[in-house]
């Protein structure tokens, strides 16, 4: 069995539709003009679009289970059981461990989001997957694919379920706030996972450190996906800070995320501008 | 009848005028709307789904590019989404020409249980002309306005499965479902 395989190798059926995540940031309705017509807003029951919306958000976390859960198995196979330095590819048992429960988490979110899509009227495959995820847990270091998996992307998802589980109760839909709340619960235990394992595995390397938390900032920018997660009025999925402090990030962490969501809304926006004046040129 | 759609080439979006066109004369005819001007008012520079009905004479269909797009592909068209929104505001339209529907309020002024009501009371009818859509998006949609309750449920297949509703009628039956709503859940942690 081949170690390291590329997004591209993923197994998918017929009813998957790859989706480029640059088609989605140049898309030039992005920018279409400056009074925010185009920004969809904060994820709540009284957008005239909610239920669609929220199906379109579950499906998302529905492929995003899948990766994951593909994610984690990878980690406990690309790497031999070793003391984990930088120059090796060993990784603690303990470590594999901890990414085998995080399967279990998984595999167990991804039959929750089957049913839920069922629950919501969604198809398997009725929105296009970007494989965003995955990408962040090919990296050839432990180390770093923790940082970007388990503290960047799975602090996405603590953001996400936050979101689901307050627009289930505001909406008073019981079994989507009960699941959010429940898969919640396994975020942040991820999250605490990742945080955890880049302290132990660098605690006599800054320099691996450093790189770790710098591919986690470009993860977080990455997955900032134009703002869609902030802390402006209007993002979509908010920042849970509450939940992230429990999976041990701390304030000057949770301002630099919410910066570089700021900053990731911002050249979205210029990419969009830039997009739509070439399209006006022909 | 003459249908129009508006612009006649799009460049933001990956959308033929003509194949809007084609979908819109099928409705039209298929759901007794052949005899009507229909303008089609697509606005490709959001990428968002909003979409509503600007005038009766002629029908003039106002939506955002999103309404219409493939949630698979973006910036693709989709022959199933655009059924699903233009059948409905096309249905809309037939039952604010008919006298016995009684006056709606404008779709600016519908709120958002009403609106859902009166989609439900319209794709259901859109099921049975030959047009597919998805139950459960409905009942969901449905349940998200009007409670997560058996009365609800209740609701939504008297919607769903009628014709020859009047206006006061399908507001009556979304307002009963709506009074039995319990709202946010408050849920207390265990």
């Amino acid at each position: 069995m081949r170690k390291l395989i590329s997004p591209d190798d993923l197994g998918r059926d017929d009813r998957f539709e790859r989706t480029e995540m640059m088609d989605r940031v140049s898309d030039p309705r992005n920018a279409a003009d400056d009074s925010g017509r185009s920004r969809p807003g904060k994820l709540t029951p009284e957008r005239a679009d909610a239920p669609d919306a929220a199906r379109a958000l579950m499906h998302g976390i529905f492929v995003g289970e899948i990766q994951a859960l593909e994610g984690a198995g990878r980690t406990c196979y690309d790497f031999e059981v070793g003391k984990g330095k930088l120059d090796d590819d060993e990784v603690p048992f303990e470590l594999k461990l901890d990414m085998a429960r995080q399967c279990w988490d998984e595999a167990r979110h991804c039959e929750i989001s089957v049913k839920l899509s069922d629950w919501m009227g969604t198809e398997i495959g009725e929105f296009g997957e970007s494989a965003f995820l995955f990408q962040a847990a090919c990296n050839p270091d432990p180390v770093l694919r923790l940082t970007g998996v388990n503290r960047a992307l799975e602090g996405l998802a603590i953001d996400v379920f936050n979101t689901m589980r307050e627009f289930g109760d505001l909406a008073g839909d019981p079994v989507l706030e009960f699941c959010e709340d429940w898969m919640l619960a396994d975020e942040v235990t991820h999250v605490k996972m990742g945080s955890d394992w880049l302290r132990r595995m660098t605690a006599n390397d800054p320099d691996r450190q450093e790189k770790a938390l710098e591919f986690q900032r470009v993860v977080d920018k990455l997955f900032s996906l134009g703002g869609f997660r902030g802390e402006e009025d209007d993002s979509p999925v908010r920042l849970a800070r509450r939940f992230r402090e429990l999976a041990g990030f701390d304030d000057t962490e949770m301002n630099d995320i919410a910066e570089l969501s700021r900053e990731a809304r911002g050249e979205v926006e210029e990419r969009g501008r830039q997009a739509r004046e070439t399209a006006s040129q022909n | 009848m003459a249908v129009t759609v508006e612009p006649s080439a799009f460049s933001m979006v990956d959308y033929d005028a003509a194949e809007i066109s084609a979908l819109v004369d099928e409705l039209a005819g298929s759901l007794g709307l052949g005899d009507h001007d229909i303008r089609i008012e697509v606005d490709e520079t959001s990428p968002l789904g909003r979409n509503w009905l600007e005038t009766l004479d002629p029908i003039h269909i106002h939506v955002e590019s999103g309404a219409l797009e493939d949630p698979k592909r973006i910036r693709r068209f989709s022959r199933l989404g655009a059924t699903d929104v233009l059948g409905r505001h096309l249905l809309r339209a037939k039952d604010r020409f008919d006298p016995d529907f009684g006056d709606a309020p404008t779709d600016a002024d519908l709120s958002s249980a009403h609106r859902t009501a009166w989609d439900v009371y319209t794709v259901g009818r859109l099921v049975r002309a030959g047009f597919p859509a998805n139950r459960q998006r409905w009942l969901y949609a449905f349940r998200n306005r009007h409670g997560f309750t058996d009365a609800a449920d209740d609701t939504f297949e008297t919607l769903w499965l009628s014709d020859g509703l009047t206006w006061s009628r399908v507001a009556e039956l979304s307002d009963a479902a709506a009074a039995t709503n319990p709202g946010k859940l408050d849920r207390k942690p265990a």
